[in-house]
This record gives structure tokens, C-alpha cells and sequence, in this order.
């Protein structure tokens, strides 16, 4: 330590001084250290082309780590290979030393490379442009996608040896243009995507079948190339890249690259008020970590989940180190900023001139800024999976590294605070995708017939594709001549279809108190009931109320006010069973999985005082009646159980569970939280019993609730180990939710139905 | 089938399938989209051309062989399978709008202009032109967009003949693409409307699609759309061939079917098998063909510098006609008509100041000047004035003649223009632009003048006055 400057000699003399200072460990649930790894590493194979051989040596890269080696051996053994790896393993050399290899030996062929997002791909062709001019040859890479000028477009398209472009790119402009790409489609040897953990979902579902398309092309020009993907860690990579691709796939994760000694701390802010359970904000618990890391001049990544947050704590940290660091030092990321700028602040990492990057989730991919050493999470990132990208972008081959998560009050947050042992002992999440949705797949069958004519005896998915066409020849959308299914109509099937899922369409708030700014963003599912027009929505404790909602614009208007009442809107929802597919009967509790109905429409609202929580007036919500058919799962609890309790008790601890269930459900889904929603009901019209439902919240379901009702068994036990450990008296936002809407026993009514509900396992 | 039926309607019932688009969907790039240039018709008096072959067309026997007969229209059958085949025949004294057919082959030697910079391209004669044009599907380049029709016509003696391709239903595809690449072999040039950016493209991707491998072009493109935006971008309200056609060829059409129109009666004949709907169609794409044929008249004449037809009233569409000659390469007629159009035209319509600035770029001083001078003239009386040819007159007697009143007097009204322009204007319109621009003109002048060195100013000097000049 310099006892002029305070700043320490090292990041371990630092984390020293850290365990020894009470008013951080006191907060400190849980401080795992992971033991620095040596490399483990395989002599350069001796098939590889001496150029490749020469052009990796000048770079420094006498060996291969072992998944490096693994994977090229498998790929050259004709192998489809999926390589798992965590942040800055060496992972791109998976996929492009076989790719190049084959490039050197043969000028003809080609490889496609699937990126999910634009920036990545071009991060990627500067690498492969680099390791080309270190070999002296000419291989001609090129990114395709919406900013290619059309003047090089022809040029890439019959003589660019790796193209480079993204699944939407391929759906909408490669695919149903295939006969201009012919020398591609011919001569495509690998294809090779990245990222494969970001295909799920929804996205992943429509991937998917934008993939069966791609290879139904290549077998019309008489390829079949091998596939070649990269995955951060998740539970089930091998299954997920079967699933994705449709066929057999090798995995390779026997990571050989060494890391440094890194530290992950648990950090739970101060209960500010024990009966409410209200923690210190984690803002600004992670304003002051940050501060202090960047203070001691450690260069350090912020993630935070939303863009708002984002920019709130870009504005505290700068303010903090005003004066130590320049303004330029501290930077904002996220979606939304400029390719150009986004570049610049990249650059900036790299080269060490910005010290610390307040970013989203935008920075978990691999885009490459160099490693940090570093890294604060505010709030869990939501899953396993992510939680590990992006701690990984702090972590230096050698010397140490520090990830602090801080946690909010939200249940999951609290949870995995509580039970590090669940964080660090469980696998990651499973990547689900259900690519035979019906609705995604017939959107695909009409794309795939438009590209190439369906034939007797052909197959697309997991449907009877026969069924498919029929129903698509009766719409008069095919039509069906000579054993033939043909596109008969004049509208161009891909630009009605987009891959990416509703959910991420927010509403932007916009504050017109002085000129108009933007306040923040909604997500379309709670619009309805928190900026209904005349709703107060709080921001950072201040109150606006909504002036005017534009639905179809996406847009609520606000001005500041100060009343004394919030405003609590009623969204009526109705659920009917269409279809039980899965039934399970133990004891008290019947549980089931299905088809359902949902519909949404929010009523009412009622104004209700602050603190004394009188309601003083209401008035009604003009909004769409949202209808959504998608599969669910439910429990229902006996009918002896429901006369246990009055009718109250019974439907503030079915709620209580609910408000749990619904923030644990994440942990077995990698899915974002609002594509998975609860219902409870008291006396429910399909099992005239109280009922809890869980519902995909996509038309047609994408497989969440069907894992959900594989796992019931966990789900309700993880539900009990929470509540039961919470510090909070009666019921908290960060277990079965706040007294006001869990009544005062809440917390036990919920305890007692849970009990009851696992003695009937 | 049913279950499915019941299941994909209960999912739409949660989230309404998205509205087809009707508009047209492209690969931005490359599509020029045939039907924008291909709508609706017009009617009126038929030419007599096509009237001799369509006069059949309006019985009313209702069998599917008469009807087919009706239209002309017989099976051909050929090693690769069989297709629909209508062929008409015109006579070389056939009367298209202004133009007879016989026009062509003395008028076709000079589209060569349109290759003239390609060594090895042939002299285009009516007996190596392959005029092309496609019905189809949908909109766009995708490989979902099929010819249901192809319409062919070439010179064979004395007859013009029209042959159109129709498929039944998509599996005759092959046979018709068969057919269409004999038809090309021995002719050098395809004659199109759009047909580099739509017509072509979309039949390489149907030769591939159908397993005939990549086809080289061996055909060159004579695309008529091309010249015809050029002359006409200005004049016409569309481009589209039917207007073109009906406003410069002397074409009226009655009955049309519009191009866009064509596919709902495609679709509706697939159904219901019906081919008397598809009269419209054939009519529409043979009168297509015509207006071709018409078009290449028009323009091989146009080039050849002999065309009789009195000049258009309007000054632009001479000097865009002119300017594109010059283009083609025909630099004399055009010089002829640029004189021409300066002589006849007393004042100076809008078409003199794009005239002034190809004189200026080719120094042909004497000229620009007379015609900015007539501008300017008219500009002084104007409510809302036009400035450019003050300034241009500015910029020329300051570098050209050096001669600092003179461009300090042309600056100067051209800010007294500005100025009663910008009276009309409201706030931030571009007049206050100008007028910035123009009175850090007239001071960079009245400094020349103080400082005496207007006349003899260096080299330098006037290198960077010019640069403000050209940005």
C-alpha cells in the first residue's frame, strides 16, 4: 500500500485490506476463490498446413490448448463439433484453424459463419483478415448483412471464401435469394456458429428452422458441410446443438487455457427497514464498489440489467471519480449507442485508456475489449449462464481477478445470495427451443417452400409435413401439382416473419415536465397496468402521472406530479384448459400440463392512499384485450386442503407462492423472466380447485412450462428454502411480496400450503 | 389434416397472422420491381396491329379446349415435356402507334451505340433482337417468383412473330425454359423493359432452380427502360412502358389488364382451370411485346439522327433527349439539337440551366453564358426567382474573365433576389442559405478589389477562391 495515495500495490494486497474492513464483510454472504489453472496444451497437429503452422508461430502460438486441439481433430475427422468454453479460452481458434485448413488446401471452398448480432461479425473478419495477410494468402472474407453497399454485394457473393453474416440476414436475404449464391451453396464446406447459447427461445426456435432450410438448400446444390459451433457453459450443449442443427454433434470441452486465481463475492446490501425487508438500494451498494475498485486504479466492468440503469450509474461513477479519472475514462455500453462509438469505447478497453464501462448484457458476448480485472454485477444477471460470461470478462491469464455480485431485493437475487452452494454446485441453465411450435413452423414451411418446391416423401421438422402442405395448398399459399407442393402467391413469405421474439418490444416512457426526455422503458406485458393513461408511475421515488398512452406507437407521455396516492390497476385474466397432454395425481396435489387459453385485459384502477391505503377513487383502462393460446402447467391443491383455509387466507398464500415461484422459475429456464408468467387462482375453472398456473408467453409455447412441470418436485422445494430464509417478519418484496398484497400472515399461509404440498409428494 | 386445421386456427385466434404485405418485398440491392414500371393501363382506340390478333378473343363458347382455342393458344410438347404455346404472326406493314414494324430492321443498326464501348458485341439487327418480356407470380428476384408467361418475339422474314409460353401449373416449367433457350440460340441481344434488373435475373434463377446449371449471359441487354428514364424522367408522370407508350408512341390500349393484376389471374385459373380470364393476360403481354418493338424503333432511329417525328414542345425532354444522345455517343446530332433547341426556344425554360452546366463542363463557354444571361434576365422579373444563374455568372466573370465589377454587379442582384425570395420563405428555408453564401462572396470580391490584386491575383490565390467555389 502507498500510504500517500492509498492505493494498493497489487489487486490481491487490496482484496487483503477488503476482507479485512467489517463494513463490507459484514455484508459479504459468501467469498469463493477459484485456484489459478495452469494451460494444458498439445503440440501444433501435424496435419496442419505449414503456412497456418508459420502464421500461428509469428503470432506467438507454438501449441494448441487441448479444446483447441480436440476440436481440430474432431472436425478433421468429419465430426459436427460444438466446443464449450468460458470467456477468452482461445475459443475462435476452434472454428478457424479447421476452416483455414481447409481453405489452404482447397481455393473452391467456402464457409458461412452465423453470428447472432452484426458487431461480433465484423470483430470477426478483422481476425480472419489478419491471420490471412500472416499467411500470404488471399482469402477473401466479408461480412453480409444490412450495411454491405450493394456494390460489393455481387462480388461476395460468388467470390468470398468465408461469408459472414446472421441468422436474420440468412432468412431474409440469402435463403430466398439462394440462385445468386450458388458458388456458395455448391462449395460450402463448414458452417460455422457462435454464440450458440444466445439460439433459444423463441429466437432459437426460429433459428432452428431457418437451419433446416439452409441445409435443405445445400442438399439441393449437393453439399452437406460439417458444423462447426462455439458455446459459453450451459447445462446441455450437446442436446442444444443437436436440437438447433438436427444432427449428431460432438462436443468438445476439455478447456485448456490457463486462468488466474479469481474471486467471486457475494454481496447482500444493508436491510435498511427489517419488517418491510427493504435492503440499501444495490445502485448504489455497486456505485460504491465500483468507485473503490476504479480508485484504486483496477480496470473494471459494471454490468447492470437495464439501459436506464445503465446510465444511472454511468452518471454516479463519473460523478465519483470527477477530478481522479477524466469524464473519457468512464464509459456507457449498451445497445442503442453507435456502431462507430461503440468501436471507440471497445478500442478504449483494449488499449487500457478507458478504465471502466458501465455496460448491459450487450457486452456478455464475445465482442473482444481485452480482459478486465474487475467485474461488478449489479443484481444476478438472471442466469447461470450469463452470470458466468460476464464475470468472465474480468480474468487475466495471470494475476488475480474479483467479480462482486450485488443483489437486489428482487426473490432470485435473494436467493442465490443465500445459497451460494446452488450457484457454484448446480450446472447452468438448459437452452430450451421448440422448433415444431406450430405457428413457427409453418412460417418456416412457407419460407422453405418459397425457396425450393416440397416434394412426395420429404420431411421439414417434426410434424407431418404432408398436413402442413395440405392445410398450406387449402389456404392457397401452395399448390400442388405433379407430386410437387409449389409457392403460389405474390407476397414474399420472409419479411412477414421476424426471428426475434415480441417480448422485446418495450414501451418508452417520456417525460414532458420540462421539453420531453425519455424516463425509462416498460416492457409490453406490463404496460397495461403500470402506464395506463392517468396510472402514477414511479421513477427513482418521484412521482409522474401518464397523460396519454400511445399503444400502437409504443409511447406513454408523463409529467411530474406530487399526489399523495399510487394507483393499482386490475388486470383481469382468464385461463381455460384447452387440452391436458400430462396429468400427474399425488396426494393432495393433482398436477398437469396442457394447452390453455389466456386472456388479458386490464379493467380498472384504483387510487389508494399513500399510507393509510384507503381507496379513494378509480376509474377505467381503455386498452386491447390481449388473447393468447400456449401451453401450461398447473397444480391444484385437494379440496380437503381448500377447506383448511378461508377463502382469503387461501388466495393470499396461493399469491404469496405465486410471487416466489415466478422469480425462482428462471433458475431451471434460460429464458428471459417475462416469457414465463403465473396465475393463481382460488377456485379454478378447470380443477375447481385452488390452483397455481404457469404459462409460456409465446403463442403456441416454446417449451418453459413443460421443463417447469419436469422439475415441480425442486421448483416447490427451492420455493419453501426461500421464504423460510428470509430475514424479513411477515412477507417482503424479496420472498411472497410486501404485507400490502400478501395480508400480515401471508408468509405463514404460504409456508403451511407448501408443506402441505410437498407431504403429498 | 383436420386436427392440424382446428389447431393452427386456435393459435392465429391468440395472435392474428400477420397481414400479408401486399406491397412489394425485395432483396434491397438489386430488385427494381417489374410491376412499378408495369401498372395500370389505359384505354382507347387498340392498334391496329394487335387488333388483328385479338379480334378472336370475344366469343363465348365456354368448353376448356375451345376456350384455349379461342385464344390461339395450342400444346406444345417437346423432349423435356409438354407447355402452352400461342404464336402470332404480324405483317412488316403493321401499324404499332407511330411506328410500323418494317421500321425495324432499317433503324436497328444503331442500338449498337448501347454496346459501343464492347469490341466483340455484334451490329444489332432485326435478325439477332430476342425481345423479352415475363408475367409472373409475385414481385421481386426471390426464387418464389415464377414466369407463368414468357413472352418472346423476334423478326423471321417478312413477319414479326410473337410467341408467349404459358405454363398450366408449375411442373411445365421445365419445358417452357427448354423451349425459351433454343429460342435464343442464334440471336445476340435480348430486348427488354427492366430486363437487366428483373426479367433476366429472374429467368437465371429459374434455369437453376430446374436443374439446367448456372447460365452464362450469353445474351447482351438492350434494356429500353434505361434511356427512357433519361429522356423522360422529367416530362412523364411514370415511366412505365403502358405510359410511355400512350404519351410518345402513339399507343392507346383498351381493356388492359395491368401487369399487377396478372398474378390474382394466374392463381384464379390454377383453381378453377379456367382459361378465358387469361385472355386479358395474353393480350396485355403481346401488346408488351409490340411496344418493344416500337420502343427500339424509336430509339434506333433517334440515334441514327434521322427521326422524322416533329420535336417534342417541351425544351426538357429535347435537351434530355440530346444529353443522352451525347451519352450514347452520337455527340454530333446531339451538338444539332442543342442548337436547334437554343435557336427555336426564345426564352429560357428550365431546361437551359442543366444545358448551361454541360457547357460548362465541357467549356463550352460562348454558350453557357448566353443561356445563364437569358436566366438571369427572366430570374429579375420572377416572384420567386431563381439565383443559380446570377451566381454562376458571378463565378465566371470572377475566374474566367477577371472581371471583378461585373461579378460584384451579378453578386450583388443575386443578393437582391435573394433577398426578395427569402421574403416568401418562411424561417430556415433556403434562400437565407444562399444569401449567407452570397455575401461571403460579395466580401471576398470587395477584398479582391481593395486590395487591388483582382486581375493579376497568383496562382495560389485563385486556386483557393475557386475551391470555395466547388466544395
Amino acid at each position: 500500500m502507498n500510504r500517500w495515495t492509498g492505493v494498493a500495490d497489487s489487486l490481491e494486497e487490496w482484496l487483503d485490506e477488503v476482507r479485512r474492513d467489517p463494513q463490507i464483510m459484514n455484508q459479504v454472504t459468501h467469498w469463493h476463490t477459484l485456484p489459478a489453472r495452469a494451460a494444458v496444451t498439445r503440440a501444433l497437429p501435424s496435419a496442419l498446413h505449414p503456412k497456418l503452422a508459420a502464421a500461428l508461430r509469428g503470432r506467438g502460438v507454438g501449441e494448441l490448448y487441448t479444446h483447441q486441439h480436440e476440436a481440430f481433430e474432431a472436425v478433421q475427422g468429419g465430426a459436427n463439433v460444438v466446443a464449450v468454453t468460458p470467456t477468452a479460452s482461445g475459443k475462435t481458434l476452434c472454428y478457424n484453424l479447421p476452416v483455414l485448413q481447409s481453405l489452404l488446401h482447397d481455393d473452391e471452398g467456402r464457409a458461412l459463419y452465423l453470428f447472432p448480432t452484426k458487431a461480433l461479425a465484423q470483430d470477426q473478419v478483422a481476425e480472419l483478415q489478419e491471420l490471412a495477410t500472416a499467411m500470404e494468402v488471399d482469402l477473401k472474407t466479408h461480412t453480409y448483412d444490412g450495411d454491405t453497399p450493394p456494390t460489393v454485394r455481387t462480388a461476395i457473393r460468388n467470390a468470398g471464401h468465408i461469408v459472414v453474416t446472421n441468422p436474420d440476414m440468412l432468412h431474409a436475404a440469402i435463403l430466398p435469394h439462394h440462385t445468386k449464391w450458388v458458388k456458395l451453396f455448391e462449395n460450402v464446406k463448414y458452417i460455422v456458429i457462435d454464440e450458440l447459447h444466445a439460439y433459444r427461445g423463441v429466437f432459437g426456435s426460429h433459428v432452428a428452422n431457418v437451419i433446416r432450410r439452409l441445409k435443405r438448400i445445400c442438399r439441393f446444390y449437393g453439399s452437406s458441410p460439417q458444423f462447426i459451433c462455439a458455446s459459453a457453459t450451459i447445462d446441455n450443449p450437446r442436446e442444444h446443438a443437436e436440437r438447433l442443427l438436427g444432427v449428431p454433434v460432438t462436443l468438445v470441452d476439455n478447456n485448456g487455457a490457463p486462468a488466474g486465481e479469481k474471486h467471486f463475492v457475494f454481496y447482500n446490501p444493508p436491510v435498511v427497514n427489517k419488517q418491510l425487508g427493504i435492503r440499501r438500494s444495490s445502485v448504489l451498494e455497486t456505485r460504491r464498489l465500483a468507485g473503490m475498485l476504479l480508485r484504486q486504479g483496477v480496470q473494471t466492468i459494471v454490468f447492470a440489467r437495464s439501459r436506464v440503469r445503465v446510465e444511472l450509474l454511468l452518471t454516479y461513477l463519473q460523478e465519483q471519480v470527477k477530478g481522479e479519472l477524466g469524464p473519457k475514462t468512464i464509459r456507457g455500453y449498451r445497445g442503442g449507442y453507435l456502431p462507430k462509438l461503440r468501436r471507440e469505447i471497445e478500442r478504449g478497453l483494449r488499449s487500457g485508456e478507458i478504465r471502466g464501462v458501465v455496460s448491459t448484457n450487450a457486452l456478455e458476448l464475445g465482442i473482444d475489449i481485452g480482459q478486465l480485472q474487475a467485474c461488478v454485477l449489479n443484481g444476478y444477471p438472471g442466469t447461470i449462464a450469463s452470470t458466468w460470461q460476464q464475470s468472465g470478462r474480468a480474468g487475466r491469464r495471470q494475476g488475480s481477478s474479483v467479480t462482486f455480485m450485488v443483489a437486489s431485493s428482487n426473490p432470485l437475487d435473494q436467493y442465490i445470495t443465500e445459497h451460494p452452494e446452488f450457484f457454484f454446485n448446480r450446472p447452468p441453465e438448459r437452452a430450451l427451443i421448440h422448433p415444431d411450435n406450430l405457428l413457427i413452423l409453418i412460417d418456416h414451411i412457407k419460407c422453405a417452400a418459397y425457396e425450393l418446391p416440397f416434394e412426395e416423401g420429404d420431411t421439414f421438422g417434426g410434424e407431418p409435413l404432408r398436413d402442413m402442405l395440405e392445410f398450406l395448398a387449402e389456404e392457397k399459399v401452395l399448390h400442388h401439382s405433379a407430386g410437387r407442393w409449389y409457392w403460389m402467391e405474390q407476397s414474399f413469405p420472409a419479411h412477414n416473419i421476424s426471428l426475434r421474439s415480441a417480448a422485446q418490444e418495450n414501451f418508452i416512457i417520456i417525460d414532458l415536465t420540462s421539453g420531453s426526455r425519455v424516463l425509462g422503458e416498460v416492457d409490453r406485458f406490463s404496460a397495461p397496468t403500470l402506464i395506463h393513461e392517468e396510472a402514477i408511475y414511479l421513477h427513482e421515488g418521484v412521482q409522474y402521472q401518464v397523460e396519454k398512452l400511445d399503444y400502437p406507437e409504443k409511447k406513454a407521455y408523463v409529467r411530474e406530479v406530487d399526489v399523495d396516492y399510487f394507483t393499482d390497476a386490475n388486470l383481469a385474466v382468464e385461463l381455460k384448459v384447452l387440452h391436458v397432454d400430462k396429468s400427474v395425481e399425488a396426494g393432495e396435489l393433482e398436477r398437469q400440463y396442457g394447452e390453455v387459453t389466456v386472456n388479458a385485459k386490464a379493467t380498472i384502477f384504483k387510487k389508494i392512499r399513500l399510507r393509510t391505503h384507503e381507496n379513494i377513487g378509480s376509474g377505467p383502462i381503455h386498452l386491447p384485450e390481449e388473447e393468447l393460446h400456449t401451453s401450461g402447467y398447473w397444480f391444484a391443491f385437494s379440496e380437503a386442503a381448500a377447506a383448511r383455509k378461508g377463502t382469503s387466507e387461501m388466495q393470499h398464500a396461493l399469491l404469496g407462492l405465486a410471487n416466489v415461484l415466478i422469480h425462482i422459475a428462471p433458475l431451471y429456464l434460460m429464458c428471459d423472466p417475462l416469457d414465463i408468467r403465473v396465475v393463481p387462482q382460488v377456485k379454478a375453472v378447470h380443477t375447481k380447485r385452488p390452483t397455481i398456473y404457469f404459462y409460456d408467453r409465446y403463442p403456441g409455447g416454446i417449451g418453459l412450462s413443460e421443463r417447469l412441470y419436469d422439475v415441480h418436485g425442486e421448483l416447490l422445494r427451492r420455493a419453501r428454502e426461500l421464504i423460510a430464509s428470509c430475514t424479513c417478519l411477515s412477507g417482503c418484496p424479496a420472498c411472497v411480496g410486501p404485507i400490502e398484497e400478501v395480508g400480515l400472515l401471508g408468509k405463514s399461509h404460504a409456508l403451511e400450503l407448501l408443506a402441505e404440498a410437498e407431504a403429498s409428494r | 389434416m383436420s386436427g392440424l386445421r382446428e389447431r393452427m386456427l386456435r393459435l392465429r385466434g391468440g395472435t392474428p397472422a400477420p397481414e400479408q404485405d401486399p406491397r412489394p418485398q425485395t432483396e434491397p440491392d438489386v430488385d427494381e420491381r417489374k410491376t412499378a414500371e408495369d401498372g395500370p393501363g389505359s384505354s382507347a382506340r387498340e392498334t391496329a396491329a394487335a387488333a388483328a390478333s385479338m379480334a378472336a378473343f370475344d366469343s363465348t363458347d365456354h368448353s376448356e379446349a375451345a376456350a384455349w382455342a379461342r385464344l390461339q393458344v395450342d400444346e406444345h410438347v417437346g423432349e423435356q415435356g409438354s407447355f402452352l404455346l400461342r404464336r402470332v404472326e404480324h405483317a412488316l406493314d403493321a401499324r404499332h402507334g407511330l411506328h410500323v414494324l418494317g421500321e425495324l430492321a432499317p433503324a436497328a443498326g444503331a442500338l449498337a451505340a448501347f454496346h459501343r464501348a464492347d469490341p466483340e458485341a455484334p451490329l444489332p439487327s432485326a435478325d439477332n433482337l430476342l425481345f423479352l418480356d415475363l408475367e409472373t407470380t409475385g414481385l421481386g428476384v426471390g426464387t418464389g417468383n415464377v414466369p407463368f408467361m414468357v413472352g418472346i418475339a423476334y423478326a423471321a422474314g417478312e413477319r414479326f412473330v410473337v410467341e408467349q409460353l404459358f405454363i398450366r401449373h408449375p411442373a411445365e416449367e421445365r419445358a417452357m425454359l427448354a423451349y425459351l433457350e433454343q429460342r435464343m440460340q442464334g440471336r445476340s441481344y435480348l430486348v427488354t423493359y427492366n430486363g437487366k434488373t428483373f426479367d433476366w435475373p429472374v429467368l437465371a434463377g429459374r434455369y437453376i432452380m430446374n436443374g439446367f446449371g448456372r447460365r452464362r449471359e450469353a445474351l447482351r441487354h438492350l434494356d429500353f427502360l434505361h434511356p427512357s428514364r433519361s429522356i423522360w424522367r422529367n416530362t412523364l408522370t411514370s415511366c412505365r412502358l403502358s405510359h410511355v407508350e400512350e404519351e410518345r408512341l402513339g399507343i392507346r390500349r383498351e381493356h388492359d389488364v395491368p401487369g399487377s393484376e396478372a398474378p390474382a389471374i394466374y392463381f384464379r385459373y390454377l383453381a378453377d382451370g379456367d382459361p378465358a380470364p387469361l385472355a386479358g393476360v395474353f393480350r396485355h403481354n403481346e401488346l408488351d411485346m409490340l411496344s418493344l418493338a416500337a420502343l427500339a424503333i424509336r430509339f434506333g432511329r433517334l440515334l441514327g439522327g434521322e427521326l422524322q417525328l416533329p420535336e417534342p414542345e417541351h425544351g426538357e425532354e429535347r435537351m434530355r433527349t440530346a444529353l443522352w444522345l451525347e451519352k450514347m455517343g452520337a455527340s454530333d446530332e446531339a451538338e444539332r439539337r442543342y442548337e436547334r433547341l437554343t435557336a427555336e426556344m426564345s426564352g429560357a425554360g428550365p431546361w437551359a440551366l442543366p444545358l448551361a452546366a454541360r457547357d460548362k463542363k465541357v467549356g463550352n463557354w460562348r454558350r453557357a453564358v448566353v443561356l445563364w444571361q437569358k436566366i438571369a434576365l427572366q430570374a429579375e422579373e420572377a416572384a420567386a426567382p431563381c439565383l443559380d444563374a446570377h451566381i454562376e455568372l458571378a463565378m465566371y466573370y470572377e475566374h474566367r474573365v477577371r472581371d471583378l465589377k461585373a461579378a460584384i454587379r451579378y453578386a450583388e442582384a443575386a443578393e437582391r433576389l435573394a433577398l426578395r425570395r427569402a421574403g416568401l420563405e418562411r424561417a430556415g428555408g433556403s434562400a437565407r442559405a444562399h444569401l449567407t453564401a452570397i455575401r461571403s462572396r460579395l466580401e471576398r470580391l470587395q477584398r479582391k478589389t481593395n486590395k487591388g490584386n483582382g486581375s493579376y491575383g497568383g496562382q495560389a490565390h485563385r486556386r483557393s477562391a475557386r475551391a470555395v467555389d466547388r466544395p
